[in-house]
């Protein structure tokens, strides 16, 4: 593939022709099946949305798609040549391009040097043309950039604008767009949609347009996917459908069988409350009262800043602020170490990297808490009794394997999950954050853990749950309130904790749109 | 999955066993071939010699080992030592301070340029590699500013006994050796403070989610290592009966290739008190062992920059399989062996949206 060809010279392959062909795709991470038997068609100038919710496969796809990952069954085959090798290098020599919702681009280069990272002396004098229709189609999306510029001083909008036009740029014929206009405002969006649209039109690209803003949906594609639990659950031309129709079907599936086997009871006490807490990054203020032995769910899509809000809570980022009171006395913390003490435990996302420490044996990752029961009052401290301790409260969990003097990286996602648990439950803590508790746990772990979070809420505790996994927070909350764009926008009860509910309010396509 | 884990946990252990012995085994190794090759090595004066030869490097190691388990270095041990020296032996020769004030005021001295150190990691957020870089430049001005260059010498002879003489035959430089590495091996793995060291270098910020005041930690973590370069600081005063300004800088390389080769690694999160004891004979056996072989002295950097480099690599291959596990378990399910990993567990046959839940 020659980068002259790229812009124009390519001779106009027929609109509407097969171009991607997914066939028969699947891939599994350990205890998550990520894609289960795709199949679709894209074809030659068309705009493609994939639809789905987090976790639905989409990005697994993209990741097969551009070549970082392997699929373990099913082919690929783009204009007709089967891709016998997966491999980024191989992805790109095909014209499949991925512009990732992370613009793949280096600040302390210049906006030429960017676009030409990657080639090699040859192709860069061949590219002339390319920097050159490149820097125009930026300047059509509404962003003229110097190309000497660096890029250390441009804003988030700027850089997806650069990374949608260098997708284009270098003899694509597939280009993959996910999640392009996070950071872009009304009218820049409207014309970065306008110039994808005109550019896969003009060169027979075939795009993939993955999003969670409907309106963009509806607007920029022909057709629109729709991945849920890892297979294609919808596909319809664009005109034929209604956004109602798509949230519907992302959602739309079988209700897991978990029960709260204690749900709050109506009159029980607040426990804890948050009032006006902030960060330091956003001029946003949030409130929050949890009642003994209630279970609030935080639902809302990635990045609407529902894990920032808990890290506020505890002050795990400096400069966070609001008022705490735990049962009705006023707690002041600076630091997660005053949170412990005040009784608040917080269970990180990422296990791996927040929640433990994987070199260290199990009963030391246990007692990092530094709950008297296992470390003692003094400065010393006996790992004989750590162990006993750990044990134990590992066979209240039903940790597997028992044996606590194990390093922490030797247990599975789900045990692991039970150690970052462990580390809270002699603490004495009254309030319990839990940060996308299952993430990555197999379905047994998934429901040992929900029981746990059940245990906790029935002696008392205040629990707070964020998960992704709407099937998740429906049967473990008595009460779910939805996050956007940092902000609580809506709180749901009763009937009104469903799917389709909460995912219009997360997408901002319902009552109460921020 | 407990049965993978039953299956997987002896080989476990039997590998921890091999990397702990590993160096011990290394050094036997070293002590015999010097041996064989040199009838007066394995003599108890030639082998009491190599002992006190390791004391300097061994003090400073056992601090830095602290300062790699959290995941830092420290640069300026070096500087530290000559400062402090230069200070101390000014004190009691210039100033008339008696041996033991002047000795603990450059204890405290040594911690206090630690402390700093700490601070400038932790308050500034430097990196440690250049915190202590500029502190390594400043202390060392510092040290010729004390006297403007100038050795101090005719140290007072009780401090000279306090540091470097026999009582029975046993040099007490090498008893407060032993002694300093039981309590650092104490404080490491049997205090919370300990356990804080090595969790803050094995993920600070699961320490710091966990409530451990992580910056703390850090700035005692490099005072105690400014602390034992000052005891090193003085230890060579003592055995030269004189200060030199420079007297501390060649020990900084020796004494991160002790903790090394001990075992510690500078990402963080790993390190062991015995290891660097072991690093700094092994490292002071070398010194000896060519010296009687009549090597020259060139040759003794390249051999002890070649052990370096093995001991590190045998520590690295050994880590090699359980790592290599652990990545090919974060990578596909599909390609595990059987057996390995509970890969029936791990592979649900359907989405794993928590279907199957309690009753």
């Amino acid at each position: 593939m020659t980068v002259t060809a790229a812009r124009g010279g390519q001779g106009q392959p027929a609109v509407g022709q097969p171009l991607l062909e997914i066939s028969h795709v699947a891939k599994s991470f350990p205890g998550v099946r990520a894609l289960d038997d795709v199949s679709f068609t894209l074809r030659h100038g068309e705009v493609l949305t994939l639809a789905g919710e987090n976790g639905a496969g989409k990005s697994t796809l993209l990741g097969i798609l551009g070549g970082s990952l392997s699929p373990d069954e099913g082919s690929v085959t783009v204009d007709g040549v089967r891709r016998d090798e997966f491999s980024p290098r191989r992805a790109l020599a095909e014209g499949v391009m991925i512009a990732h919702q992370e613009p793949a681009i280096v600040p302390q280069l210049t906006v030429e040097q960017n676009l030409l990272l990657g080639k090699t002396a040859t192709e860069r004098r061949a590219a002339a043309a390319a920097v050159d229709g490149a820097l125009a189609d930026v300047a059509a999306m509404g962003f003229p950039l110097d190309r000497r510029q660096r890029l250390t001083r441009m804003s988030p909008a700027q850089r997806h604008a650069l990374t949608i036009a260098k997708a284009f740029a270098f003899g694509a014929k597939v280009v993959a767009l996910d999640e392009p206009t996070t950071s872009m405002l009304e009218h820049n969006v409207e014309a970065v949609l306008d110039r994808v649209r005109h550019l896969a039109a003009e060169r027979g690209i075939g795009v993939i347009f993955v999003s969670h803003k409907m309106p963009e949906v509806m607007a920029v594609s022909d057709r629109v996917v729709v991945l849920r639990d890892g297979r294609v659950g919808y596909e319809s031309p664009i005109a034929q459908t209604s956004t109602d129709e798509i949230v519907r079907r992302m959602v739309g599936r079988e209700l897991l069988s978990f029960r709260r086997q204690h749900p709050v009871s109506s009159h029980a006490p607040v426990v804890f409350t948050a009032t006006g807490v902030t960060r330091p990054d956003s001029p946003v203020s949030n409130d929050l009262s949890v009642r003994a032995g209630e279970v609030v769910g935080i639902a809302g899509l990635v990045g609407s800043g529902r894990t920032e809000f808990l890290r506020a809570l505890v002050h795990a980022d400096p400069g966070c602020g609001g008022r705490l009171t735990l049962d009705g006395e006023v707690v002041r913390i600076g630091s997660p170490n005053g949170s412990r003490d005040a009784g608040i435990a917080f269970i990180p996302e990422d296990r791996k990297k927040q929640g433990l420490a994987l070199q260290m044996p199990a009963y030391a990752n246990i007692a990092l808490t530094a709950a008297p029961d296992l470390v003692g009052s003094g400065p010393f401290t006996s790992p004989r009794r750590q162990i006993a301790v750990s044990e134990e409260v590992g066979r209240s969990l039903a940790l597997k394997p028992a044996n606590v003097r194990l390093k922490a990286r030797q247990y599975s996602g789900g045990n692991q999950q039970k150690l970052v648990i462990a580390k809270w439950l002699r603490r004495g803590s009254r309030v319990f954050l839990f940060d996308e508790p299952t993430k990555g746990v197999d379905v047994g772990g998934k429901a040992e853990i929900y029981g746990l979070i059940d245990q906790l809420a029935a002696a008392g505790n205040a629990v707070v749950v964020v998960s992704s996994d709407l099937p998740e927070i429906i049967s473990l909350s008595d009460r779910v309130l939805v996050m956007r764009n940092g902000r609580f926008i809506s709180e749901h009860v009763g009937d009104d904790i469903n799917e389709h509910s909460l995912v219009a309010s997360a997408m901002g396509i319902a009552k109460g749109t921020a | 999955m407990t049965s993978d884990t039953a299956a997987g946990r002896p080989p476990r252990h039997f590998h921890v066993n091999l990397q702990a012995l590993g160096i011990f085994i290394a050094a036997a190794a070293i002590f015999a071939i010097f041996g064989v090759l040199n009838s007066n090595f394995l003599t108890l004066g030639n082998l009491r010699d190599v002992a006190v030869s390791a004391c300097v490097n061994a003090l400073i190691g056992i601090g830095l080992t602290f300062v790699i388990i959290t995941g830092g270095i420290d640069l300026s041990v070096g500087s530290i030592a000559s400062f402090t020296g230069i200070v101390t032996a000014n004190m009691m020769v210039n100033q008339g301070v008696s041996p033991v004030p002047a000795l603990i005021a450059g204890l405290v001295l040594g911690f206090l340029a630690g402390v700093v150190n700490g601070l400038l990691i932790t308050v500034l957020k430097l990196p440690p590699f250049i915190a202590t870089l500029g502190t390594m430049s400043v202390y060392q001005g510092l040290a010729y500013v004390v006297t403007s260059g100038t050795p101090v010498y005719n140290v007072p002879q009780p401090f000279v006994l306090m540091l470097n003489s026999y009582i029975g035959g046993v040099p007490i430089v090498v008893v407060v050796v032993i002694v300093v590495a039981l309590l650092a091996w104490l404080l490491l793995r049997r205090t919370v403070f300990g356990q804080n060291v090595i969790a803050t270098g094995g993920s600070e910020e699961t320490a710091w989610l966990s409530g451990v005041r992580v910056s703390r930690v850090k700035i005692l973590v490099y005072g105690l290592s400014g602390t034992l370069a000052a005891l090193a600081g003085l230890v060579v005063v003592a055995r030269i009966s004189a200060a030199q300004s420079e007297a501390g800088s060649p020990y900084l390389l020796t004494a991160i290739a002790a903790a090394v080769i001990g075992g510690a690694n500078l990402m963080g999160g790993e390190g062991r008190i015995a290891g660097t004891l072991v690093g700094a004979l092994i490292l002071g056996a070398l010194t000896n062992g060519l010296t009687l072989l009549n090597v020259p002295s060139f040759y003794e950097q390249i051999v002890t920059g070649l052990v370096v480099l093995i001991a590190v690599a045998i520590d690295q291959g050994s880590r090699g399989w359980p790592s290599l596990r652990g990545r090919r378990n974060q990578a596909e399910a599909a390609q595990l062996t059987p057996g390995v990993d509970g890969t029936t567990t791990d592979r649900p046959a359907e989405p794993a949206v928590g279907s199957r839940a309690s009753e």
